[in-house]
């Protein structure tokens, strides 16, 4: 068994390497190949205070390698992955296999494109259709099949797609499902020119999505009520919708600075585990609005979603497993690492919020501007869930399964919130060019019950402040400070991080979370960690010893849980 | 299995050594992919040019805090590059659907003069290669990527100014 995978492995690295043989010649005829890969690993350590415990196997690792090949207007490539031993976080989310599940060939002219193969798409905001990846969380919602574009006219854009939604390493074969979807978009400003002479911006896009998946079987259904009373529910396979569409509007008007678009999106009944099997129809309104000249701007933005996680299973639930669409999580991100935790996730079946962000330079030569100018970052933004009436039936039955579940008013917010920030941020360039200074504070409210299912909220106020120092043009050092203060959750913790680079190879850095208001009194961890990377040209490698937390990853606004974890770890990534 | 990691491993690190000796012997163009300007209107990006000056390419996100000290490192120093070189920056966010509306005002905000691109679903990004930003890459008047780069240390802006100022020499 052991043997048989590692000799499966040899003969697909065998393969690479003639894959990679090829491409160091980069040229072939007037073709070119390009390509980059990942490799990061981590030896674990078991450590019982933090919760990391005990791996079957000590030694994980994730490894990609993607291959492209471009010749005029011809593309195509392939990605392999080796998740066989992945990384922990990884294997929690069922993201272990290895083989190619990226392939395409691409022909691109000026009025047509067409794509066969796997391929990534997002129509508008993505509120209906986005398919996408993120390696770093492990998602790759790609689509296997075929995509068509068509620009038949300047300023009109088409496009189709059809295909099956990727599952992690899961076989397409046998698959009962698949997505399809078209979309139009009219660009005023390409169509009649005058309008873009006159300095105006203006597009108008519709689109169309579908997704199908056999119903075969009757659906029983468990639920608990608020008091805990259980009840099962049964949905007749032939009252299971095997056809679920969804369409969406979208508009963007601009004027010099000034910017406006709106996107609404409505889904049809698509009784799924994520809404209880509810009948309910869905909608989404994502509404932005943006003003910036030279040294300030603005930007505000609305969003609700509704009954609106659309995926390509019924049964599937967990994280992004098999999402189709992606409505935005439009709270400001931050990288901070004390806060990490409590970034707000998206939340597709029901919010309504708002966030409001302001930039503004102090001009550069002024009093407290100083030499180089000041940046002020103000945010604010604000989440609830929304109003859900159960319906009669519902209440009559006991269960909202197989009802229209529930009606809400629009705009009415919801009586749970669900993360709030304020904050204020001030970058400052000192006169001597050498010290840079960035303060934030952030006052930051997140409803543990809803987002993590912990109980209770974390209010939080957090300082940071990051510091460089250029020592000389190549050598920098960059201290960062960071302070949260809250009663809640895990309790209040200190960061400090101090990092010095040799321009443009080497990073060392030295870094400690420090949880020392954990309410548990052997749970006043230190989270310590030491790194070193090397980087040239296109190529980083980075070695890593230390602890890290349990708690949420995040990418712009997308989460998944990381368990806690000890060990040394080593990363490289490169391209070609 | 601890063997095949290993295995991997060393794969890796001897493709990283032949990939870069490889890269200087054919100098490739930017790939031609459709994303958008800060207008929303579609942009090509074989359309990355500056009339046989040479031109900077920097991959970026509103979120990304090095992108942004690297970006604000060269901000300082732009309006003399540009004197001195004729040089341009083509700064491409990929910030996505949920933060890339807020990425005109975050330019404005910060005074940037640079050529802003949006490249929402990442396709340029991976048409490019890239793994992670911030990237940065410098094209000569042909168009041709001459040199290329991830992450950001401070004061690596000064190995930028000195690649576009040979180039300018030739």
């Amino acid at each position: 068994m052991v043997f048989k995978s590692i000799k499966r492995l040899l003969l697909a690295f065998a393969l690479l390497w003639c894959g990679f043989m090829a491409s160091a010649q980069h040229q072939i005829g007037n073709g070119r190949i390009s390509g980059d890969f990942g490799f990061n690993g981590m030896y674990y350590i078991p450590d019982s205070i933090i919760g990391a415990e005990p791996v079957d196997s000590k030694v994980r690792a994730n490894a990609f390698l993607n291959i492209l090949y471009s010749n005029g207007g011809f593309s195509a490539g392939a990605r392999y992955e080796f998740y066989m031993f992945p990384l922990i976080d990884f294997e929690k989310i069922g993201y272990k296999g290895q083989g190619i599940k990226y392939f395409f060939a691409d022909y691109t002219n000026k009025f047509i494109s067409v794509t066969a193969g796997t391929f990534y798409e997002q129509f508008g905001n993505g509120l209906t259709l986005r398919a996408y990846e993120d390696r770093q969380l492990g998602i790759d919602n790609s689509l296997l099949g075929a995509r068509i574009k068509l620009t038949p006219y300047k300023g009109i854009y088409i496009k189709g797609v059809w295909g099956i939604e990727r599952n992690n390493f899961e076989s397409y074969i046998g698959r009962h499902d698949y997505v399809r979807g078209a979309d139009v978009e009219l660009s005023f400003g390409e169509i009649f020119p005058i309008i873009q002479e006159k300095g105006f911006t203006a597009h108008v896009g519709a689109n169309f999505v579908s997704k199908y998946e056999l119903s075969d079987q009757d659906i029983y259904y468990a639920i608990t009520d608020s008091t805990g009373e259980y009840s099962t529910a049964v949905i007749p396979q032939d009252k299971i919708p095997e056809n679920v569409a969804t369409w969406a509007a979208r508009a963007t008007f601009g004027y010099e600075g000034f910017r406006l678009d709106a996107e609404y999106a409505h889904k049809i009944n698509d009784p799924n585990i994520t809404n209880d099997f509810i009948y309910k129809p869905g909608n989404a309104l994502f509404l932005s609005a943006t003003y910036s000249m030279k040294g300030f701007g603005i930007a505000a933005s609305f969003i609700r979603a509704d009954n609106m996680e659309f995926r390509s299973q019924r049964w599937a639930y967990y994280n992004s497993e098999l999402m189709i669409n992606c409505i935005p999580a439009i709270n400001r991100q931050y990288s901070y690492q004390l806060i990490g935790d409590y970034s707000y996730a998206s939340q597709c079946n029901g919010q309504i919020g708002a966030q409001l962000q302001i930039n503004y330079q102090i001009p550069k030569k002024s009093v407290l501007g100083g030499k180089y100018g000041t940046d002020l970052t103000f945010n604010y933004s604000r989440f609830h869930d929304i109003e859900q009436i159960p319906v009669q039936e519902a209440i009559d039955l006991g269960t909202p399964t197989g009802t229209m579940g529930y009606t809400s008013s629009f705009f009415k917010f919801g009586p749970d919130l669900l993360y709030q920030d304020i904050g204020l941020e001030i970058s400052h360039r000192f006169n001597d060019k050498r010290w840079k200074w960035i303060l934030a504070y952030n006052y930051i409210t997140y409803n543990l019950e809803i987002l993590q299912g912990h109980e209770g909220m974390m209010r939080g106020h957090l300082v940071a402040s990051d510091l460089s120092y250029k020592i000389t043009p190549k050598h920098a050092l960059r201290l960062e400070l960071q302070h949260l203060y809250t009663k809640d959750d895990d309790g209040s913790s200190i960061y400090a991080m101090l990092e010095y680079s040799i321009s443009p190879n080497w990073f060392f850095s030295v870094g400690d979370d420090w949880n020392y208001g954990n309410p548990l009194p052997d749970h006043k961890t230190h989270y310590y960690n030491i790194s070193c990377a090397y980087v040239w040209n296109t190529t980083r490698i980075a070695l890593n010893f230390g602890k890290t937390k349990e708690g949420i990853l995040c990418v712009g606004g997308v989460c998944r849980a990381v368990p806690a974890s000890y060990g040394c770890g080593l990363s490289v990534t490169t391209s070609f | 299995m601890k063997k095949s990691i290993i295995i991997i491993l060393c794969l890796t690190l001897t493709i990283s050594v032949f990939a870069q000796e490889a890269k200087d012997k054919h100098l490739a163009k930017l790939p031609a992919v459709e994303i958008q300007d800060l207008n929303g209107n579609p942009f090509n990006t074989k359309d990355i040019q500056n009339d046989g000056k040479p031109v900077i390419v920097s991959l970026w996100a509103t979120w990304c805090k090095p992108c942004i000290a690297e970006l604000l490192a060269i901000a300082d120093e732009y309006e003399d590059w540009v004197e001195e070189t004729g040089v341009k920056l083509y700064a491409v966010s990929i910030d996505d659907a949920k933060t890339s509306a807020r990425v005109a005002p975050f330019v404005n905000g910060k005074n940037w003069e640079y050529t802003v691109l949006l490249d929402v679903n990442s396709d340029f990004k991976r048409a490019m290669n890239v793994n992670d930003v911030p990237y940065m890459c410098i094209l000569n008047g042909d168009g041709e990527i001459v040199w290329q780069h991830t992450s950001y240390a401070p004061g690596s802006e000064e190995e930028v100014y000195e690649v576009i100022k040979s180039l300018v020499k030739k």
